[in-house]
């Protein structure tokens, strides 16, 4: 494990794991079912189609789907990254492209359903490349989830206790 | 994360944060409760006509029961991640730590795909009842226990 201080947590970083593929898997289903998987799907979803007498989205249907993955979507990010970011498993600069790809997805799958539907219906191929952007960084963090708590300890002395390890946090040098 | 790993001055200071975190929690809890109590969820006959009709004839369609899997996915995993990670730092026995995540996880997975089985088998309804009642004992339970037991003296780590 790349640190110590994290073996307590293996058990709810399990856990956590095993719920965010849910979810991943979960958002794909939907996606493949509601949207379909090509741009012209998409575009049917937003724009509505008279062959399967869809109605367009309205302006509170998006909202509606688009408020709670705002709040949903950007937690769970946060969550990941920060465990990851905590065991230092990435060099700082890989970690904060990723961060940025995933957060980066994110918003332009929300910003991509408004901007179909009310700007240009060519847009759903933005759509549909932030939705798999975004689910393949799900999947990085999953793995690098598991990385960071699935691999062996690399210090053993600092497994025992929390304290020592704490001294190199700067939160904790800064509050002496 | 921090917050959790440091030593135990910084624990003090975490309390109150975390116990008024898990009253919200305790009403959570609550509220999914009395929400499913009152849309029948309590009852096998209920789950029945909720996932497939009032007569039998009119399952809930696919999509219906994903998004359900997708909400309830997000939900459980926060809660059980934040509890399991409050129960990690306090001084709980690691059977009941254990117990209480392991058993809530299983519980909440089961309910998650607890629909599917009710669809699939046309009824069954006491399924969903079961894996519902399970998922809200143990987070109840692991609430409870977080909140009595974080930031209280003792061995915080084992």
């Amino acid at each position: 494990m790349a640190d110590a201080r994290l073996v307590p947590f293996r058990a709810p970083a399990a856990s956590f794991c095993a719920f965010l593929a849910i979810q991943a898997v979960s958002a794909a289903v939907l996606f493949a079912l509601k949207l379909g998987g090509t741009p012209a799907r998409v575009q049917e979803f937003y724009l509505g189609s008279e062959a399967t007498f869809a109605a367009p989205k309205t302006i509170e249907g998006l909202l509606e789907t688009a408020v709670p993955h705002l709040v949903a979507v950007p937690l769970v990010l946060f969550i990941a990254a920060h465990l990851v970011g905590f065991a230092g498993l990435l060099r700082r600069r890989v970690f904060g492209l990723l961060c940025g790809a995933s957060f980066a997805a994110a918003l332009a799958g929300v910003l991509a359903s408004f901007a179909v539907r009310f700007v240009w219906p060519a847009l759903s191929v933005v759509k549909l490349g932030a939705f798999l952007a975004l689910e393949a960084t799900l999947l990085a963090w999953i793995a690098l989830l598991g990385l960071t708590f699935a691999t062996p300890r690399r210090s053993t002395a600092r497994a025992s206790g929390a304290t020592p390890a704490v001294t190199a946090t700067p939160a904790h040098r800064s509050a002496r | 994360m921090r917050f959790f790993v440091s030593p135990d001055p910084w624990t003090d200071r975490a309390r109150p944060p975390v116990r008024w975190f898990l009253v919200f929690a305790a009403v959570l809890v609550g509220a999914l409760a009395a929400q499913r109590a009152l849309a029948g969820g309590l009852t096998p006959a209920g789950v029945a006509a909720f996932y497939l009709g009032p007569d039998g004839s009119e399952p809930l369609a696919a999509v219906a029961l994903w998004e359900e899997v997708h909400v309830n996915a997000f939900l459980y995993g926060f809660l059980l991640f934040v509890v399991g990670s409050l129960l990690a730092v306090s001084p709980v026995s690691p059977r009941v730590r254990a117990a209480l995540l392991w058993g809530g996880s299983i519980a909440a997975l089961a309910d998650l795909f607890a629909p599917f089985a009710v669809v699939a088998a046309g009824g069954a309804g006491a399924i969903r009842v079961a894996t519902f009642t399970g998922t809200i004992l143990f987070l109840a339970c692991g609430v409870g226990v977080a909140f009595a037991r974080f930031g209280a003296p003792g061995r915080a780590r084992g």
